[in-house]
């Protein structure tokens, strides 16, 4: 009895030796990670409103699926998180001055590799996918449901939720741009 | 919803095949595959365990370690679940299920260091999937890692004959092989569901 | 403590992947670029020379019935440490690897050798262990990523020269994907072991003349 007691004593003092050791390390990464995420939603604000300026992150307005906005010298640039098929897809939506989308980025998701991944993807049907809801404005369908936008092969699910994203960016950015007149 | 089953269970077995397309538990598929009869028993064990430590992972992550926010623990205590699901395995099927226990006990030791194990409940909680998903993604990932390692068993079993350089006998030209296999195993990629 | 020996072992006769066979998995899957090869093995070296010396230093408190959970233990904090750290400071790295890094863990390497070196030797000898044996993985894994590398996309140095295009060697139209493929890691690593044996056996027909 006294052995097994100073055994699982001894494993135990080591797994708490690591589990204190990581708290420190994550303590020190965690605000570089989130900083590092913060960059990668820069850079798709800016590849989504080419030519940009004055981003500014808009404080206190609130909208379903919207986690944050940003206005620009072009337009708005929305962050959005629908479901898709593996979680939430995190992407930015840019929205022209006229109201119409300019372009989507998606930042980050956890959808299946080889299928709804594909929208992410800089090759195969991706670019085309993302590009094909430049211009569109209003509530925005993918082709399987009528809508003027791509569907991707086998991935309607995603599909669908970057076109519910867009959607929501869509009506926060009209609503904003009410709200500032 | 049936077509996600669908879709996952196709991913596991062919198009995104745990041994051949993503490269999960290459130490079991070349060490234990020399003979089919314990490829099978291998491949047995791995899906077995798979599936439990899937559903096992779901839980410690989604009941303890997200609530308490210490979701940088997953990779300790996922290992340390999976060292323990396969002791207590063991220990069951010593006592209760004699019979599977001699065909599957050798094994079951080795598969603590299976990565395809870690790998499938890592890849369960980046992919966010439920409780239902995570055991059957973790079952399909079994049942491809045993596909692959008998198809691979049978193939090694006729090289034994086979007369190659001899830089090349054993293991380089079993990773040939297997090369060719992962080649066969790419033509999958065209499938699709939906 | 024969610091040659070791040296000429880990790099070379008792190589982890090309002679002992160890930790295949991620040197087939992640050895598509030079930058992702050279990310990997350093990380590996970094954990196999913390993990050996933690390990000898902790090898008269570690009861042998409980030695292997321990070792697991160990290694996943200093493998989650590794994660951690890439993910803040080089999240291009981190994101290319992807989950291979928390599956260092189950890396037979090292759980390899902190049973058969640190578990029996001093914190400096483990060290030095940790240190050659990583190295010596590193190699595989950069010859591994150059080959494929140049066949599969006629360049050399992806991800980290020119501007992470790589310096292009081949003409783009020569470069066959099937190479970057699965299957390319498979028939690469077989020569190289191939190889290694040819070395081998020539080394072992010189001894006896």
């Amino acid at each position: 009895m006294k052995a097994i007691v100073s055994l699982a004593v001894r494993l135990l003092v080591i797994t708490v030796a690591v589990a204190a050791a990581l708290a420190g390390v994550n303590a020190v990464t965690a605000e570089r990670i989130s900083a590092a995420e913060a960059e990668k939603v820069q850079q798709a604000i800016v590849s989504v409103l080419p030519g940009c300026t004055d981003i500014e992150q808009v404080e206190g307005a609130e909208f379903d699926l919207v986690t944050a906005i940003y206005s620009t010298s072009l337009g708005y640039a929305v962050q959005v998180e629908p479901q898709g098929f593996g979680g939430a897809i995190t992407m930015v939506v840019g929205v022209g001055t006229d109201g119409c989308v300019t372009g989507v980025e998606i930042v980050s998701h956890s959808e299946t590799a080889g299928l709804g991944a594909k929208a992410a993807a800089s090759t195969g049907e991706g670019p085309g996918f993302r590009a094909s809801f430049i211009g569109l404005s209003g509530e925005v369908t993918v082709s399987k449901d009528g809508g003027q936008a791509d569907t991707l092969t086998s991935a309607t699910i995603t599909s669908r939720a970057v076109a519910e994203g867009v959607s929501a960016a869509l009506a926060t950015a009209a609503a904003m741009e009410e709200g500032a007149q | 919803m049936i077509g996600e089953i669908v879709g996952i269970l196709l991913a596991g077995l062919l198009t995104e095949n745990f041994i051949l397309v993503k490269f999960y538990g290459i130490c079991p598929f070349m060490g234990v595959s020399k003979k089919m009869d314990t490829a099978l028993g291998m491949g047995m064990a791995v899906t077995f365990v798979m599936g439990i430590a899937s559903a096992a992972c779901w839980a410690v992550n989604a009941l303890l370690l997200v609530p308490l926010e210490l979701e940088y623990m997953q990779t300790v205590a996922f290992i340390l679940v999976i060292a323990s699901i396969v002791q207590v395995v063991e220990m069951f099927l010593k006592k209760s299920v004699p019979a599977l226990y001699q065909a599957l006990g050798v094994y079951l030791p080795l598969i603590t260091t299976n990565c395809a194990v870690l790998g499938v409940a890592l890849v369960n909680v980046q992919e966010g999937y439920g409780f239902f998903f995570s055991v059957l993604n973790g079952v399909a990932g079994g049942a491809g890692f045993t596909l692959a390692i008998v198809l691979f068993s049978s193939i090694r079993e006729r090289m034994e004959e086979g007369d190659c350089p001899k830089s090349f006998r054993g293991f380089p030209i079993a990773l040939m092989a297997a090369g060719l296999l992962a080649l066969a195993f790419m033509g999958f990629s065209g499938l699709k569901i939906g | 403590m024969n610091v040659k020996k070791m040296t000429l072992d880990g790099l070379l006769y008792q190589n982890p992947v090309l002679v002992q066979m160890l930790g295949l998995c991620s040197t087939l899957a992640i050895t598509t670029s030079l930058f992702n090869g050279i990310g990997m093995g350093l990380s590996v070296t970094a954990i196999l020379i913390c993990s050996n010396v933690m390990i000898s230093a902790l090898r008269k408190f570690i009861p042998s019935s409980i030695r292997i959970a321990s070792y697991i233990v160990i290694i996943a904090g200093f493998v989650t440490v590794v994660d951690l750290l890439l993910q803040a400071f080089l999240p291009t790295l981190s994101e290319n690897l992807g989950v291979f890094i928390p599956l260092i863990v189950v890396n037979c390497i090292v759980l390899g050798r902190a049973e058969a070196f640190a578990s029996k030797h001093g914190v400096l000898a483990s060290a030095l262990d940790g240190l050659t044996q990583g190295i010596g993985y590193t190699i595989a894994l950069v010859l591994m990523c150059v080959v494929r590398e140049l066949l599969g996309s006629g360049t050399f140095g992806g991800g980290i020269l020119n501007g992470g295009e790589g310096i292009r060697i081949l003409p783009e139209e020569l470069g066959a994907t099937l190479m970057i493929m699965p299957v390319g890691g498979f028939l690469t690593l077989g020569c190289l072991i191939a190889a290694a044996q040819w070395l081998m056996n020539r080394r072992k027909k010189e001894a006896r003349e």
